[in-house]
């Protein structure tokens, strides 16, 4: 992600990973999306609740964690 | 011209935990059973192939085809060992198959051989990762039940799955374990069991996953007038098909149908000439709960958003003949990684022989399904019993 970057879509499916692999056991449980930009692109990404949203909800991306996108609720205000 | 391959013999241990044994000693014991069963010298097999996907990460063991062929007394074979993730050993049968239908091979030995227990949960899950794209999606955390679990959650979500016939696939197979002498669970499960079970990667639970598992499982395959000459109990290997599907979750156009699946499934119907109508019996790659689900809607079994309501639906109002799992599947047999697709043959060609626990009546025409990593490598392979 870029500064000034806006990333926008909707959430295609969730799920919570509650028995992580070694490299994020510090992080576990932890909401995982699938989202499809609006950009065209599918992109896999954290989120930044304890439940995930609805699939279909808009997110934006909120941040990076690493590699990974972090996704919020879209402030529609 | 090409040549008619049989499944010449097949062997394998007991599917489970298995102390005491090394991947070299269960792969020696289900190897040499395969080659007992179907009669043939050892010295007509030409090549060994070694289906195994973790050996290294657990176990610290590599170079398992010169090692399990030297164990078996074979030399001046080639060997080696091959590596398509889940779908190690079918894809392993694809090169042997082709190597015996091109004339280069009268006979072709193939293993698969999985060490998977005694190791700790989050070890286990990391060793699994290694068929997720750790350059891409692996640093998300994405794990295997987090694949299915968002599989099964859009799926849901598409075509209204509900919870109930998800563990009913469960449920289904473990009933069939219980006669499955080979089978890792022998033990009914209720439906409350499953839905109660604890959460791995919601809505995934405990009791939609498979267990890890200890096992080998050996099949020779042969040319017909090999197999004829020694009177192999044979089956006719009418399809082979080894294809590849998408790499990363993010490649797939709609998750809730696996293309690797569809197409492997194409071209093996084309090749034997058959259709999923006609499939008496198939052992399915039920890693977890949904992925039987799924896999039976891309097989052609059921349409699209079906193969929910068709688990509990009774025979006689289904559209199909196929009798899905009668091992148990992976969820009950258990699932060596590395010798679950081999596993899958054996079950298939004991059907076809009539010497299966839980013998499907009159099987003509059986199928394996068998998918590596995020269904990025499948196979589908079409067996046909002999008159």
């Amino acid at each position: 992600m870029t500064p000034g970057q806006s990333l926008t879509g909707s959430v295609q499916s969730h799920t919570i990973i509650r028995v992580p692999g070694k490299a994020h056991a510090a992080k576990a449980p932890f909401v995982l999306l699938l989202v499809q930009l609006d950009d065209g692109r599918r992109v896999l990404g954290h989120f930044s609740g304890a439940e995930p949203p609805a699939i279909e909800s808009r997110v934006m991306a909120s941040g990076a964690d690493n590699e990974t996108l972090s996704f919020a609720l879209e402030d529609k205000s | 011209m090409s040549v008619e391959v049989h499944i010449a013999g097949v062997g394998t241990t007991k599917f489970g935990v298995l102390p005491g044994h090394t991947l070299q000693s269960l792969a020696v014991e289900a190897a040499r059973a395969a080659l007992a069963d179907s009669k043939i010298p050892a010295d007509k097999i030409g090549w060994v192939l070694v289906g195994n996907f973790v050996g290294g990460i657990m176990t610290g063991q590599e170079l398992l085809g010169p090692i399990v062929a030297a164990d078996l007394g074979l030399s001046n074979v080639a060997a080696i060992k091959v590596e398509a993730a889940c779908a190690s050993s079918s894809a392993a049968v694809r090169i042997g198959h082709d190597l015996v239908r091109a004339g280069a091979e009268e006979a072709v030995l193939v293993v698969g051989v999985e060490r998977l227990t005694g190791a700790p949960r989050e070890a286990l899950t990391s060793a699994m990762t290694a068929a997720i794209d750790q350059g891409t999606e692996g640093g998300s955390g994405l794990t295997f039940p987090a694949f299915w679990g968002l599989v099964m959650a859009r799926h849901m979500h598409l075509y209204g799955t509900t919870r109930e016939q998800v563990a009913a696939v469960t449920v289904k197979n473990r009933q069939f374990g219980i006669t499955n002498p080979l089978a890792q669970y022998q033990k009914a499960i209720t439906l409350e069991q499953v839905m109660t079970s604890p959460p791995i990667a919601d809505p995934i639970l405990r009791f939609d996953c498979c267990p890890g598992t200890d096992g080998a499982a050996a099949v020779v395959l042969a040319s017909k007038s090999l197999a004829q000459k020694y009177g192999s109990p044979s089956v006719r290997v009418a399809a082979s098909v080894l294809v590849n599907g998408p790499v990363r979750i993010t490649d797939y156009k709609d998750i809730t149908t696996h293309d690797g699946t569809v197409n492997a499934a194409r071209r093996a119907y084309e090749a034997a000439g058959v259709g999923p109508q006609d499939i008496d019996v198939a052992e399915l790659h039920d890693c977890f709960s949904i992925a039987e689900i799924v896999d039976s809607e891309d097989l052609g079994f059921f349409a699209k958003g079906d193969g929910g309501p068709a688990v509990t639906r009774p025979a006689s109002e289904r559209n199909t003949k196929v009798v899905i799992n009668p091992s148990g599947g992976l969820l009950s047999k258990g699932h060596p990684t590395g010798a679950t697709g081999c596993g899958q043959i054996y079950e298939i060609a004991m059907q076809l022989r009539g010497r299966h626990p839980n013998q499907v009546a009159q099987a003509r025409w059986g199928l394996t399904h068998n998918g590596g990593g995020t269904a990025a490598a499948v196979t589908v392979h079409i067996l046909e019993a002999l008159k």
